[in-house]
């Protein structure tokens, strides 16, 4: 089973100023960053903006092979979304909507390379304590975003396993044989990861 | 040691071809008290039904099983909290992306205290000699490694009882003597299930299951002894069949 292909960094342990700086600056980053990818309207300011993230993952020591690695997933998608907009809007559009997409990746991964994910957890409960008035309780909302994270580089994986099996049996072109693995591994595993979680006591309603 | 106790516990589930619910398990009466309990049995046996109920992963459809007198049903949550299930593959048990994350995910009820959490997670992880792989993408263990994050993630909140279900099926004979010594090492009393008749035979008392029945209950060396005639036996039987 392969695990690459993963969208977003590993934490990598550091002392840069990135990794010092608060969580909810960190959060407001990645969220505005976000809301940023709506309104920029000019290619320039968002290859702008995606240099400065990018100089900035860097400077926090994450290194140029996990930016690649944190980018190289989505390569194929934008280059398809990048033509089909130069067709339809122009290369000007299309330059930005690319560049748009790149700089909420590479925020998100600026936030999960520097961060390590028990402390965004930690955040997310905090995040959630006011919803624990209508009853929800905040560690099932860690939980999920804790299992998030680990389930995208996992189903990336089956999905690169299941290709090369199709392409060892000559149905690299056969949709069926490409979709259907890759979605009762991905039941199967849901299945098991929510035994493995029953197992350990994890995701039950708060003493 | 704690007890855990079956008490007519059977297991049976409903299957669409058949118009009888199929039994993986019958009426089993146990009491287990020994420091390190084997076993061993046929795939599709009742094995891994036998150490589900332990943990209440499954619920007997009649009958009770108990550990340390609480009730897997009705008393489920503690129970949980006493007893740590290892499963073959480590990857499905791991659900962080990191073994250090994964160990912090086990104590985060306990532990509300960031610092402490960390600290409690760091002592676990070095106990198995995990420590400097601890912030190591899963994916980039080898086999046993991440076998032994899955075990040091179970241990960390302290189990009395820890129940493996095949746990060395996937290693090499490397990861396979350190998982044995590991295990060797523990103060907790452990329940596990096992192909490999070696490891068996270092326990205080093997189980041989035979399609859902307690088919011998006794000595290691006995049961490994008996379990291997009854294959045999099976498989001479089946090349007759066949010719």
């Amino acid at each position: 089973m392969r695990g690459h292909g993963f969208l977003l960094a590993n934490y990598v342990p550091g002392t840069s100023l990135v990794h010092r700086a608060p969580l909810a600056l960190k959060f407001l980053l990645v969220l505005g960053f976000g809301f940023l990818s709506f309104v920029i309207v000019d290619w320039r300011i968002s290859a702008a903006v995606l240099a400065v993230l990018a100089g900035l993952f860097l400077v926090s020591g994450a290194g140029v092979k996990r930016l690649w690695r944190a980018v190289r997933p989505l390569a194929p998608v934008l280059v398809v979304i990048g033509l089909f907009q130069w067709w339809q809007l122009g290369a000007p559009t299309a330059a930005r909507i690319v560049l748009n997409i790149l700089v909420c990746v590479v925020a998100a991964s600026l936030l999960t390379a520097t961060t390590p994910v028990q402390r965004i957890l930690d955040g997310v409960v905090h995040l959630a304590r006011p919803f624990r008035r209508f009853g929800a309780d905040p560690e099932r909302f860690a939980l999920t975003i804790g299992i998030m994270l680990r389930s995208i580089p996992f189903i990336a994986g089956t999905f690169a396993d299941v290709r090369d099996s199709a392409k060892a049996r000559g149905l690299e072109r056969n949709p069926r044989a490409l979709v259907l693995p890759v979605f009762i591994t991905s039941v199967a595993y849901a299945r098991q990861t929510g035994e493995a979680l029953a197992a350990r006591g994890l995701g039950e309603a708060e003493d | 040691m704690p007890a855990v106790a079956f008490d007519q516990a059977t297991v049976a589930v409903e299957t669409e071809n058949f118009p009888q619910p199929k039994v993986l398990l019958d009426a089993v009466n146990l009491r287990l008290d020994e420091a390190r309990i084997g076993v061993i049995g046929a795939n599709g046996s009742g094995k891994s039904t036998l150490l589900r109920l332990v943990n209440g992963l499954i619920q007997p459809t009649t009958g009770t099983v108990t550990v340390d007198g609480d009730d897997t049903v009705r008393a489920a949550r503690k129970v949980r909290r006493n007893v740590g299930f290892v499963f073959t593959d480590p990857l499905s048990q791991l659900v962080m992306p990191t073994g250090r994350e994964d160990v912090e995910l086990s104590l985060r009820r306990s532990v509300r205290n960031g610092t402490e959490r960390r600290r409690l997670a760091e002592k676990a992880l070095e106990r198995l000699g995990l420590l400097h792989l601890a912030d190591q993408s899963i994916y980039e263990l080898s086999g046993g490694e991440r076998q032994l994050m899955a075990l040091a993630a179970v241990l960390a909140v302290d189990p009395a009882v820890l129940v493996l279900d095949e746990p060395s099926t996937l290693l090499d004979l490397r990861n396979r003597e350190l998982l044995r010594r590991t295990l060797t090492d523990l103060d907790q009393q452990i329940i596990m299930s096992t192909h490999d008749l070696d490891l068996a035979l270092d326990m205080d008392r093997v189980l041989v299951i035979e399609q859902g029945r307690v088919a011998f209950d006794g000595a290691p060396a006995d049961g490994v002894a008996a379990y291997r005639s009854w294959c045999l036996q099976g498989l001479d039987a089946t090349r007759r069949d066949a010719t």
